[in-house]
Protein backbone atom coordinates (compact mmCIF):
# COMPACT_ATOMS: atom_id res chain seq x y z
CA UNK A 1 0.00 0.00 0.00
CA UNK A 2 1.63 3.31 -1.18
CA UNK A 3 0.65 6.27 0.80
CA UNK A 4 -1.51 8.47 -1.83
CA UNK A 5 -2.17 11.63 0.63
CA UNK A 6 1.79 12.20 0.20
CA UNK A 7 1.41 11.61 -3.38
CA UNK A 8 -1.73 13.87 -3.55
CA UNK A 9 0.60 16.58 -1.76
CA UNK A 10 3.32 15.70 -4.36
CA UNK A 11 1.26 16.04 -7.48
CA UNK A 12 -0.23 19.54 -6.05
CA UNK A 13 2.41 21.05 -4.93
CA UNK A 14 2.42 23.62 -7.32
CA UNK A 15 -1.04 24.33 -7.69
CA UNK A 16 -0.83 24.64 -4.10
CA UNK A 17 1.49 27.08 -4.17
CA UNK A 18 -0.06 28.83 -6.74
CA UNK A 19 -3.24 29.40 -4.20
CA UNK A 20 -1.10 30.41 -1.44
CA UNK A 21 0.24 33.33 -4.15
CA UNK A 22 -2.81 34.30 -4.75
CA UNK A 23 -5.79 33.72 -2.00
CA UNK A 24 -7.53 37.30 -2.06
CA UNK A 25 -8.21 36.72 -6.06
CA UNK A 26 -9.00 32.81 -5.44
CA UNK A 27 -11.75 33.88 -2.81
CA UNK A 28 -13.53 36.81 -4.42
CA UNK A 29 -13.74 34.87 -7.96
CA UNK A 30 -15.22 32.06 -6.20
CA UNK A 31 -17.75 33.60 -4.28
CA UNK A 32 -18.68 36.42 -6.59
CA UNK A 33 -21.21 34.19 -8.45
CA UNK A 34 -23.07 32.56 -5.24
CA UNK A 35 -23.32 36.10 -3.72
CA UNK A 36 -25.35 37.48 -6.61
CA UNK A 37 -27.56 33.99 -7.03
CA UNK A 38 -27.78 34.72 -2.98
CA UNK A 39 -28.71 38.36 -3.65
CA UNK A 40 -31.15 37.84 -7.06
CA UNK A 41 -32.91 34.88 -5.83
CA UNK A 42 -32.83 34.46 -2.16
CA UNK A 43 -33.67 38.39 -1.55
CA UNK A 44 -34.50 39.62 -5.15
CA UNK A 45 -37.39 36.83 -6.26
CA UNK A 46 -37.74 35.74 -2.17
CA UNK A 47 -40.94 34.00 -2.06
CA UNK A 48 -41.61 33.41 1.45
CA UNK A 49 -42.07 29.95 2.91
CA UNK A 50 -41.48 27.33 0.81
CA UNK A 51 -43.31 23.85 0.42
CA UNK A 52 -40.41 21.95 2.62
CA UNK A 53 -41.60 24.44 5.34
CA UNK A 54 -38.48 26.65 5.95
CA UNK A 55 -37.16 30.01 5.08
CA UNK A 56 -36.76 30.70 1.55
CA UNK A 57 -33.30 32.12 2.19
CA UNK A 58 -33.27 29.18 4.28
CA UNK A 59 -33.85 26.62 1.52
CA UNK A 60 -31.78 28.31 -1.42
CA UNK A 61 -28.53 29.03 0.73
CA UNK A 62 -27.41 25.03 0.51
CA UNK A 63 -28.36 25.00 -2.97
CA UNK A 64 -26.34 28.06 -3.72
CA UNK A 65 -23.25 25.92 -1.70
CA UNK A 66 -24.40 23.17 -4.02
CA UNK A 67 -24.00 25.26 -6.92
CA UNK A 68 -20.68 26.85 -5.48
CA UNK A 69 -18.90 23.43 -4.81
CA UNK A 70 -19.51 22.39 -8.73
CA UNK A 71 -18.39 25.43 -10.19
CA UNK A 72 -15.29 26.07 -8.09
CA UNK A 73 -14.10 22.49 -8.38
CA UNK A 74 -15.08 21.99 -12.21
CA UNK A 75 -13.85 25.62 -13.75
CA UNK A 76 -10.26 25.09 -11.76
CA UNK A 77 -10.24 21.64 -11.98
CA UNK A 78 -10.50 21.70 -15.88
CA UNK A 79 -8.96 25.01 -16.51
CA UNK A 80 -5.80 23.99 -15.13
CA UNK A 81 -5.38 21.11 -16.88
CA UNK A 82 -6.46 22.35 -20.17
CA UNK A 83 -3.51 25.05 -19.99
CA UNK A 84 -0.63 22.61 -18.46
CA UNK A 85 -1.98 20.55 -21.44
CA UNK A 86 -2.18 22.68 -24.34
CA UNK A 87 0.03 26.11 -23.46
CA UNK A 88 3.01 24.30 -21.63
CA UNK A 89 2.31 20.73 -22.03
CA UNK A 90 3.72 20.35 -18.35
CA UNK A 91 0.90 17.56 -18.25
CA UNK A 92 2.34 15.20 -20.19
CA UNK A 93 5.75 15.64 -17.55
CA UNK A 94 3.25 14.78 -15.16
CA UNK A 95 1.95 11.59 -16.43
CA UNK A 96 5.65 10.44 -16.50
CA UNK A 97 6.77 11.02 -13.14
CA UNK A 98 7.09 8.08 -10.69
CA UNK A 99 3.50 8.52 -9.23
CA UNK A 100 0.59 6.32 -8.81
CA UNK A 101 -2.67 6.89 -11.58
CA UNK A 102 -4.89 7.51 -8.75
CA UNK A 103 -2.60 10.12 -7.23
CA UNK A 104 -2.28 11.94 -10.29
CA UNK A 105 -5.73 12.74 -10.86
CA UNK A 106 -6.73 13.35 -6.83
CA UNK A 107 -3.81 15.10 -6.70
CA UNK A 108 -5.10 17.28 -9.81
CA UNK A 109 -8.63 17.68 -7.93
CA UNK A 110 -6.73 19.31 -4.88
CA UNK A 111 -7.30 23.27 -6.69
CA UNK A 112 -10.76 22.50 -7.17
CA UNK A 113 -11.54 21.12 -3.94
CA UNK A 114 -9.50 23.64 -2.10
CA UNK A 115 -11.42 26.82 -3.82
CA UNK A 116 -14.88 24.83 -3.69
CA UNK A 117 -14.33 24.12 -0.13
CA UNK A 118 -13.58 27.64 0.69
CA UNK A 119 -16.33 28.85 -1.00
CA UNK A 120 -18.79 26.52 0.72
CA UNK A 121 -17.42 27.40 4.23
CA UNK A 122 -17.54 31.10 3.48
CA UNK A 123 -21.45 30.84 2.04
CA UNK A 124 -22.40 28.42 5.06
CA UNK A 125 -21.04 31.12 7.42
CA UNK A 126 -22.37 33.63 5.44
CA UNK A 127 -26.33 32.14 5.98
CA UNK A 128 -25.80 31.76 9.61
CA UNK A 129 -25.66 34.87 10.13
CA UNK A 130 -28.54 35.80 7.80
CA UNK A 131 -31.10 32.79 9.20
CA UNK A 132 -31.33 30.88 11.78
CA UNK A 133 -32.35 27.83 10.37
CA UNK A 134 -29.04 26.26 9.16
CA UNK A 135 -27.08 24.22 11.26
CA UNK A 136 -23.79 23.00 11.34
CA UNK A 137 -22.67 19.35 12.41
CA UNK A 138 -19.68 16.33 11.50
CA UNK A 139 -21.37 15.92 8.25
CA UNK A 140 -21.20 19.23 7.00
CA UNK A 141 -17.26 19.08 5.66
CA UNK A 142 -17.75 15.50 4.39
CA UNK A 143 -20.35 16.55 2.48
CA UNK A 144 -19.34 19.26 0.96
CA UNK A 145 -15.91 17.46 0.41
CA UNK A 146 -17.86 14.96 -1.61
CA UNK A 147 -19.40 17.42 -3.70
CA UNK A 148 -16.14 19.16 -4.42
CA UNK A 149 -14.33 15.83 -4.99
CA UNK A 150 -17.11 14.47 -8.00
CA UNK A 151 -16.87 17.72 -9.57
CA UNK A 152 -13.59 18.14 -9.50
CA UNK A 153 -13.00 15.35 -11.07
CA UNK A 154 -15.31 15.54 -13.76
CA UNK A 155 -13.46 19.30 -14.17
CA UNK A 156 -10.25 16.14 -14.77
CA UNK A 157 -12.27 14.55 -17.42
CA UNK A 158 -13.11 17.95 -19.49
CA UNK A 159 -9.91 19.49 -19.17
CA UNK A 160 -8.21 16.15 -20.57
CA UNK A 161 -11.39 15.51 -23.14
CA UNK A 162 -10.85 19.59 -24.17
CA UNK A 163 -9.33 20.22 -27.33
CA UNK A 164 -9.60 23.76 -27.13
CA UNK A 165 -10.58 26.43 -24.59
CA UNK A 166 -13.89 26.92 -26.57
CA UNK A 167 -14.75 23.62 -26.14
CA UNK A 168 -14.22 23.78 -22.22
CA UNK A 169 -16.65 26.67 -22.67
CA UNK A 170 -19.38 25.44 -24.64
CA UNK A 171 -19.51 22.20 -22.35
CA UNK A 172 -19.90 24.81 -19.23
CA UNK A 173 -22.53 26.08 -20.88
CA UNK A 174 -24.53 23.25 -22.01
CA UNK A 175 -23.69 20.91 -19.19
CA UNK A 176 -22.51 22.87 -16.17
CA UNK A 177 -24.97 26.42 -16.44
CA UNK A 178 -28.05 24.09 -16.90
CA UNK A 179 -27.61 22.13 -13.76
CA UNK A 180 -26.62 25.33 -12.14
CA UNK A 181 -30.17 26.42 -11.90
CA UNK A 182 -32.25 22.95 -12.82
CA UNK A 183 -31.03 21.21 -10.27
CA UNK A 184 -32.88 21.56 -7.46
CA UNK A 185 -30.69 23.97 -6.28
CA UNK A 186 -32.81 27.29 -6.18
CA UNK A 187 -36.65 25.99 -6.55
CA UNK A 188 -37.32 22.19 -5.62
CA UNK A 189 -37.45 19.67 -8.68
CA UNK A 190 -41.39 18.90 -8.16
CA UNK A 191 -42.23 22.04 -9.17
CA UNK A 192 -40.90 20.51 -12.72
CA UNK A 193 -43.20 18.69 -15.66
CA UNK A 194 -42.54 15.32 -14.89
CA UNK A 195 -40.57 13.97 -17.76
CA UNK A 196 -37.96 16.95 -17.09
CA UNK A 197 -37.90 16.08 -13.58
CA UNK A 198 -36.62 12.40 -13.89
CA UNK A 199 -34.15 13.51 -16.30
CA UNK A 200 -33.19 16.56 -13.66
CA UNK A 201 -32.98 13.68 -10.69
CA UNK A 202 -30.35 11.95 -12.27
CA UNK A 203 -27.96 14.71 -12.06
CA UNK A 204 -25.44 14.81 -9.93
CA UNK A 205 -26.11 18.54 -8.71
CA UNK A 206 -29.75 17.63 -7.67
CA UNK A 207 -28.10 14.75 -5.65
CA UNK A 208 -25.22 17.62 -4.55
CA UNK A 209 -27.85 19.97 -3.07
CA UNK A 210 -30.12 17.50 -1.74
CA UNK A 211 -27.40 16.08 0.45
CA UNK A 212 -26.03 19.41 1.34
CA UNK A 213 -29.51 20.55 2.09
CA UNK A 214 -30.46 18.17 4.47
CA UNK A 215 -27.51 17.76 6.52
CA UNK A 216 -27.55 22.05 6.92
CA UNK A 217 -31.38 21.81 7.45
CA UNK A 218 -30.95 19.06 9.64
CA UNK A 219 -32.93 16.78 7.77
CA UNK A 220 -32.77 13.10 7.92
CA UNK A 221 -29.45 11.84 6.30
CA UNK A 222 -30.12 11.67 2.39
CA UNK A 223 -28.98 8.24 1.91
CA UNK A 224 -29.78 7.69 -1.41
CA UNK A 225 -28.37 11.02 -2.74
CA UNK A 226 -25.44 10.16 -1.25
CA UNK A 227 -25.10 7.00 -2.75
CA UNK A 228 -25.81 8.15 -6.27
CA UNK A 229 -22.97 11.16 -5.62
CA UNK A 230 -20.45 8.33 -4.81
CA UNK A 231 -21.53 6.81 -7.79
CA UNK A 232 -20.75 9.53 -9.88
CA UNK A 233 -17.49 10.25 -8.18
CA UNK A 234 -16.14 6.85 -9.22
CA UNK A 235 -17.91 6.56 -12.73
CA UNK A 236 -15.51 10.10 -13.45
CA UNK A 237 -12.62 8.70 -11.36
CA UNK A 238 -13.44 5.85 -14.06
CA UNK A 239 -13.57 7.76 -16.69
CA UNK A 240 -10.27 9.48 -15.95
CA UNK A 241 -8.38 7.00 -15.19
CA UNK A 242 -9.16 5.17 -18.42
CA UNK A 243 -8.09 8.21 -20.82
CA UNK A 244 -4.91 8.76 -19.07
CA UNK A 245 -3.47 5.47 -19.02
CA UNK A 246 -4.82 4.70 -22.54
CA UNK A 247 -3.21 8.33 -23.49
CA UNK A 248 -6.50 9.48 -25.22
CA UNK A 249 -6.44 13.47 -24.04
CA UNK B 1 25.26 -0.59 -16.74
CA UNK B 2 24.95 -1.48 -20.44
CA UNK B 3 27.17 0.03 -23.18
CA UNK B 4 23.61 1.63 -25.08
CA UNK B 5 21.43 3.90 -22.54
CA UNK B 6 19.23 4.39 -25.36
CA UNK B 7 17.91 1.25 -28.06
CA UNK B 8 15.36 1.73 -30.10
CA UNK B 9 14.60 -0.08 -33.50
CA UNK B 10 11.75 0.50 -35.86
CA UNK B 11 10.32 3.20 -34.48
CA UNK B 12 7.22 4.12 -36.40
CA UNK B 13 4.49 7.07 -35.42
CA UNK B 14 1.42 7.98 -38.06
CA UNK B 15 -0.91 10.75 -37.34
CA UNK B 16 -3.86 9.67 -39.57
CA UNK B 17 -1.95 9.20 -42.51
CA UNK B 18 1.18 11.08 -42.01
CA UNK B 19 3.59 9.03 -40.62
CA UNK B 20 5.96 11.75 -38.62
CA UNK B 21 8.41 9.19 -37.35
CA UNK B 22 9.41 6.46 -40.27
CA UNK B 23 11.45 3.11 -39.04
CA UNK B 24 13.81 4.97 -36.89
CA UNK B 25 16.42 3.47 -35.11
CA UNK B 26 18.70 5.41 -32.41
CA UNK B 27 21.34 3.80 -30.68
CA UNK B 28 22.66 6.05 -28.14
CA UNK B 29 25.84 5.40 -25.96
CA UNK B 30 26.54 6.10 -22.76
CA UNK B 31 28.30 9.12 -21.63
CA UNK B 32 27.97 10.98 -25.18
CA UNK B 33 25.90 13.77 -26.45
CA UNK B 34 23.90 12.75 -29.26
CA UNK B 35 22.01 14.99 -31.70
CA UNK B 36 19.11 14.77 -34.09
CA UNK B 37 19.99 17.49 -37.01
CA UNK B 38 16.47 18.09 -38.95
CA UNK B 39 14.56 21.09 -40.29
CA UNK B 40 11.13 21.74 -39.27
CA UNK B 41 8.59 19.08 -38.95
CA UNK B 42 11.06 16.46 -39.66
CA UNK B 43 9.72 14.61 -36.76
CA UNK B 44 12.15 14.99 -34.15
CA UNK B 45 10.03 16.47 -31.15
CA UNK B 46 8.02 13.15 -31.98
CA UNK B 47 10.83 11.13 -32.00
CA UNK B 48 11.37 12.70 -28.87
CA UNK B 49 8.14 12.10 -27.51
CA UNK B 50 8.81 8.50 -28.23
CA UNK B 51 11.89 8.21 -26.93
CA UNK B 52 10.31 9.29 -23.65
CA UNK B 53 7.56 7.43 -23.44
CA UNK B 54 5.40 10.25 -23.64
CA UNK B 55 3.76 9.16 -26.78
CA UNK B 56 3.43 5.57 -27.99
CA UNK B 57 4.56 4.27 -30.83
CA UNK B 58 2.63 2.43 -33.78
CA UNK B 59 5.22 -0.02 -34.07
CA UNK B 60 8.92 -0.49 -32.76
CA UNK B 61 10.79 -1.22 -29.70
CA UNK B 62 12.60 1.07 -26.93
CA UNK B 63 15.07 0.36 -24.29
CA UNK B 64 16.07 2.78 -21.80
CA UNK B 65 19.02 1.17 -20.02
CA UNK B 66 17.74 -2.48 -20.81
CA UNK B 67 14.76 -1.98 -19.73
CA UNK B 68 11.62 -2.48 -22.31
CA UNK B 69 9.65 0.88 -22.34
CA UNK B 70 6.58 -1.17 -23.06
CA UNK B 71 6.35 -3.15 -19.85
CA UNK B 72 8.86 -1.38 -17.69
CA UNK B 73 7.82 2.11 -18.32
CA UNK B 74 8.33 3.10 -14.03
CA UNK B 75 11.70 2.17 -14.07
CA UNK B 76 12.50 3.63 -17.61
CA UNK B 77 11.00 6.94 -16.69
CA UNK B 78 12.96 7.63 -13.60
CA UNK B 79 16.33 7.75 -15.37
CA UNK B 80 15.16 10.34 -17.94
CA UNK B 81 14.92 13.93 -17.80
CA UNK B 82 12.96 15.90 -20.26
CA UNK B 83 13.10 19.61 -21.63
CA UNK B 84 10.45 19.85 -24.28
CA UNK B 85 10.80 22.36 -26.99
CA UNK B 86 8.14 24.42 -25.42
CA UNK B 87 9.26 24.91 -21.73
CA UNK B 88 6.89 23.35 -19.32
CA UNK B 89 7.06 25.68 -16.27
CA UNK B 90 4.44 26.64 -14.13
CA UNK B 91 4.76 30.58 -15.32
CA UNK B 92 2.51 31.38 -12.35
CA UNK B 93 4.68 30.47 -9.28
CA UNK B 94 8.14 30.89 -8.39
CA UNK B 95 11.52 29.35 -9.64
CA UNK B 96 12.02 28.07 -6.15
CA UNK B 97 8.44 26.08 -6.25
CA UNK B 98 8.85 24.87 -9.54
CA UNK B 99 12.09 23.30 -8.62
CA UNK B 100 10.75 21.69 -5.75
CA UNK B 101 7.26 20.24 -7.30
CA UNK B 102 9.72 18.75 -9.62
CA UNK B 103 11.49 17.30 -6.66
CA UNK B 104 8.39 15.76 -5.35
CA UNK B 105 6.99 14.52 -8.09
CA UNK B 106 10.23 12.59 -8.79
CA UNK B 107 9.85 10.80 -4.97
CA UNK B 108 12.10 13.37 -3.45
CA UNK B 109 11.96 14.55 0.15
CA UNK B 110 11.26 17.86 0.78
CA UNK B 111 15.31 18.18 2.20
CA UNK B 112 16.95 16.42 -0.62
CA UNK B 113 14.51 18.61 -3.17
CA UNK B 114 16.06 21.70 -1.33
CA UNK B 115 19.53 20.27 -1.10
CA UNK B 116 19.96 19.04 -4.71
CA UNK B 117 18.46 21.98 -5.71
CA UNK B 118 20.72 24.38 -4.30
CA UNK B 119 23.82 22.57 -5.97
CA UNK B 120 22.15 22.68 -9.60
CA UNK B 121 21.20 26.25 -8.93
CA UNK B 122 24.61 27.03 -8.28
CA UNK B 123 26.29 25.58 -11.31
CA UNK B 124 23.47 27.09 -13.55
CA UNK B 125 24.00 30.44 -12.07
CA UNK B 126 20.39 30.60 -10.50
CA UNK B 127 21.09 31.52 -7.06
CA UNK B 128 19.94 34.61 -7.37
CA UNK B 129 17.01 34.09 -8.89
CA UNK B 130 15.26 31.56 -7.27
CA UNK B 131 12.23 33.70 -5.67
CA UNK B 132 11.51 35.19 -8.98
CA UNK B 133 8.06 34.26 -11.13
CA UNK B 134 8.87 32.00 -14.20
CA UNK B 135 6.60 34.15 -16.15
CA UNK B 136 9.01 37.53 -15.65
CA UNK B 137 12.24 35.54 -16.72
CA UNK B 138 13.89 35.62 -20.14
CA UNK B 139 14.09 32.62 -22.60
CA UNK B 140 16.99 31.87 -21.39
CA UNK B 141 16.91 32.08 -17.85
CA UNK B 142 13.68 29.45 -18.51
CA UNK B 143 15.88 27.44 -19.84
CA UNK B 144 18.18 27.09 -17.05
CA UNK B 145 14.76 26.24 -14.34
CA UNK B 146 14.15 23.72 -16.57
CA UNK B 147 17.23 22.36 -16.97
CA UNK B 148 17.51 22.32 -13.07
CA UNK B 149 14.34 20.50 -12.89
CA UNK B 150 14.82 18.19 -15.07
CA UNK B 151 18.11 17.32 -13.77
CA UNK B 152 16.91 17.27 -10.08
CA UNK B 153 16.35 13.36 -10.04
CA UNK B 154 19.87 12.24 -10.98
CA UNK B 155 18.82 11.48 -14.58
CA UNK B 156 21.31 9.16 -16.59
CA UNK B 157 20.52 10.85 -19.64
CA UNK B 158 18.83 14.07 -20.55
CA UNK B 159 16.57 14.82 -23.48
CA UNK B 160 16.71 18.13 -25.04
CA UNK B 161 13.98 19.24 -27.67
CA UNK B 162 15.91 22.10 -29.34
CA UNK B 163 17.08 23.35 -26.37
CA UNK B 164 19.13 26.42 -28.00
CA UNK B 165 16.37 28.02 -30.93
CA UNK B 166 14.83 31.29 -29.43
CA UNK B 167 18.02 32.55 -27.73
CA UNK B 168 20.73 34.85 -28.37
CA UNK B 169 24.37 34.04 -29.37
CA UNK B 170 25.54 34.57 -25.58
CA UNK B 171 22.63 32.73 -23.87
CA UNK B 172 23.36 29.76 -26.58
CA UNK B 173 27.39 29.68 -25.88
CA UNK B 174 26.56 30.09 -22.14
CA UNK B 175 24.18 27.07 -22.47
CA UNK B 176 26.49 25.11 -24.35
CA UNK B 177 29.08 25.30 -22.02
CA UNK B 178 26.60 23.98 -19.17
CA UNK B 179 25.34 21.19 -21.44
CA UNK B 180 28.74 20.27 -21.90
CA UNK B 181 29.83 20.72 -17.96
CA UNK B 182 26.41 18.56 -17.16
CA UNK B 183 27.98 15.99 -19.90
CA UNK B 184 31.42 16.34 -18.31
CA UNK B 185 29.62 14.94 -14.92
CA UNK B 186 28.75 12.16 -16.41
CA UNK B 187 24.98 13.10 -17.48
CA UNK B 188 24.49 11.58 -21.41
CA UNK B 189 22.32 13.87 -23.83
CA UNK B 190 20.34 13.40 -25.87
CA UNK B 191 19.44 16.59 -27.91
CA UNK B 192 17.62 17.97 -31.20
CA UNK B 193 18.33 20.76 -33.48
CA UNK B 194 18.20 22.58 -36.30
CA UNK B 195 21.61 24.37 -35.90
CA UNK B 196 23.81 22.49 -37.98
CA UNK B 197 27.07 24.42 -36.24
CA UNK B 198 24.87 23.12 -33.04
CA UNK B 199 25.06 19.67 -34.62
CA UNK B 200 29.18 19.91 -35.51
CA UNK B 201 30.45 21.25 -32.45
CA UNK B 202 28.45 20.27 -29.63
CA UNK B 203 27.53 16.52 -30.46
CA UNK B 204 29.92 13.12 -30.22
CA UNK B 205 27.69 11.78 -32.71
CA UNK B 206 24.67 12.75 -35.11
CA UNK B 207 21.72 11.48 -36.93
CA UNK B 208 20.19 13.53 -39.94
CA UNK B 209 16.38 12.80 -39.72
CA UNK B 210 14.42 14.34 -42.95
CA UNK B 211 10.47 13.61 -43.58
CA UNK B 212 10.64 11.50 -40.85
CA UNK B 213 13.41 8.95 -42.02
CA UNK B 214 16.80 8.88 -40.63
CA UNK B 215 18.80 9.14 -43.32
CA UNK B 216 22.64 9.75 -42.32
CA UNK B 217 24.43 8.58 -39.01
CA UNK B 218 27.90 8.89 -37.40
CA UNK B 219 30.07 11.53 -36.08
CA UNK B 220 30.24 14.92 -37.68
CA UNK B 221 33.77 14.34 -38.96
CA UNK B 222 33.17 10.70 -40.41
CA UNK B 223 29.83 12.17 -41.87
CA UNK B 224 31.95 14.87 -43.37
CA UNK B 225 34.94 12.26 -44.23
CA UNK B 226 32.06 9.73 -46.19
CA UNK B 227 31.41 12.64 -48.53
CA UNK B 228 35.13 14.15 -49.05
CA UNK B 229 36.84 16.51 -47.06
CA UNK B 230 37.24 19.05 -49.58
CA UNK B 231 34.70 20.81 -51.39
CA UNK B 232 34.97 22.52 -54.97
CA UNK B 233 32.58 25.23 -55.66
CA UNK B 234 31.88 26.28 -59.30
CA UNK B 235 29.32 29.04 -59.53
CA UNK B 236 28.63 31.23 -62.64
CA UNK B 237 25.06 32.72 -63.00
CA UNK B 238 23.07 30.18 -61.72
CA UNK B 239 23.17 27.58 -58.55
CA UNK B 240 26.48 26.49 -57.32
CA UNK B 241 27.41 23.61 -58.40
CA UNK B 242 29.77 21.17 -55.70
CA UNK B 243 31.80 18.44 -56.16
CA UNK B 244 33.81 16.19 -53.51
CA UNK B 245 37.05 15.52 -53.16
CA UNK B 246 39.19 13.69 -50.18
CA UNK B 247 42.45 15.85 -50.56
CA UNK B 248 42.85 19.19 -51.32
CA UNK B 249 45.13 18.31 -54.51
CA UNK B 250 42.14 16.59 -55.90
CA UNK B 251 40.25 19.27 -56.10
CA UNK B 252 42.93 21.55 -57.36
CA UNK B 253 42.63 19.00 -59.95
CA UNK B 254 39.67 19.01 -60.81
CA UNK B 255 39.71 22.34 -61.07
CA UNK B 256 41.80 22.98 -63.80
CA UNK B 257 39.26 21.12 -65.84
CA UNK B 258 36.57 24.08 -65.02
CA UNK B 259 35.82 26.23 -67.96
CA UNK B 260 36.59 30.19 -67.55
CA UNK B 261 32.89 31.42 -67.61
CA UNK B 262 32.82 29.69 -63.60
CA UNK B 263 34.42 31.07 -60.62
CA UNK B 264 35.75 28.50 -58.70
CA UNK B 265 36.25 28.17 -54.93
CA UNK B 266 37.86 25.49 -52.84
CA UNK B 267 37.02 24.90 -49.40
CA UNK B 268 36.54 22.61 -45.94
CA UNK B 269 33.27 20.53 -46.57
CA UNK B 270 31.37 21.42 -43.44
CA UNK B 271 28.15 19.06 -42.11
CA UNK B 272 26.08 21.68 -44.42
CA UNK B 273 26.87 19.84 -47.34
CA UNK B 274 26.21 16.88 -46.17
CA UNK B 275 22.97 17.89 -45.46
CA UNK B 276 22.41 19.73 -48.66
CA UNK B 277 23.56 16.49 -50.45
CA UNK B 278 21.35 13.91 -48.69
CA UNK B 279 18.45 16.08 -48.71
CA UNK B 280 18.78 18.44 -51.96
CA UNK B 281 18.09 21.58 -49.66
CA UNK B 282 19.43 23.30 -47.16
CA UNK B 283 18.33 23.07 -43.51
N1 LIG C 1 -0.16 15.47 -32.42
C1 LIG C 1 0.01 15.56 -33.75
N2 LIG C 1 -1.04 15.39 -34.58
C2 LIG C 1 -0.88 15.46 -35.92
N3 LIG C 1 0.28 15.69 -36.53
C3 LIG C 1 1.37 15.87 -35.76
C4 LIG C 1 1.29 15.81 -34.33
N4 LIG C 1 2.52 16.02 -33.83
C5 LIG C 1 3.33 16.21 -34.89
N5 LIG C 1 2.64 16.12 -36.04
C6 LIG C 1 3.22 16.22 -37.40
O1 LIG C 1 4.31 15.35 -37.48
C7 LIG C 1 5.38 15.92 -38.22
C8 LIG C 1 6.64 15.94 -37.38
O2 LIG C 1 6.45 16.88 -36.32
P1 LIG C 1 7.53 17.15 -35.22
O3 LIG C 1 6.94 18.08 -34.26
O4 LIG C 1 8.07 15.88 -34.71
O5 LIG C 1 8.66 17.90 -36.06
P2 LIG C 1 9.96 18.64 -35.54
O6 LIG C 1 11.10 18.02 -36.29
O7 LIG C 1 10.03 18.61 -34.08
O8 LIG C 1 9.74 20.11 -36.08
P3 LIG C 1 10.16 21.52 -35.42
O9 LIG C 1 11.57 21.79 -35.83
O10 LIG C 1 9.21 22.47 -36.07
O11 LIG C 1 9.98 21.42 -33.96
C9 LIG C 1 4.90 17.32 -38.63
O12 LIG C 1 4.45 17.24 -39.94
C10 LIG C 1 3.77 17.61 -37.69
O13 LIG C 1 2.82 18.42 -38.30
MG1 LIG D 1 10.04 20.03 -32.62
Amino acid sequence: MYNIFSEIWRISYGDLCFIKRHIPETLISALVGPLLYLLAFAYGMRSGDTEAGVDYVAYAIPGIIAISSMTSGYNATAQKILIQRLFHTSFDELVLCPMHTSSLIFGKTVIGVVRGLLGCIILLGLGMFLTDDLVISIWTIPIFLLSCVTFSLLGVTAGLLAKTGPTLTLFASVVILPMTFLCGTLFSIDALPDIVKQIIWALPLSHSSTAIRSFCLGWDVPWVSIGILLIYLVVFYLMDRYIILKKLY
Amino acid sequence: MVDDIIVAEGLVKRFGKLTAVDHVDVRIRNGEIFGILGPNGAGKTTTVRLLTTMDLPDEGRIFINGLDTSTQFVDARRRIGIIQQQHSLDKDISVRENIIHHALMQGLSLKEGRKRMMELAETMELTDRLDTLVSSLSGGWKKRVSIVCSMIHHPDILFMDEPTTGLDTQSRNLLWKLIRNLNHSGTTIFLTTHYIYEAENLCDRISIIDDGKIIAEGTPKELIEELGNVTLVRTDSDEPQFSYFRTREEAKEAAKDVGGEFSVMIRKTTLEDVFLELTGRTV
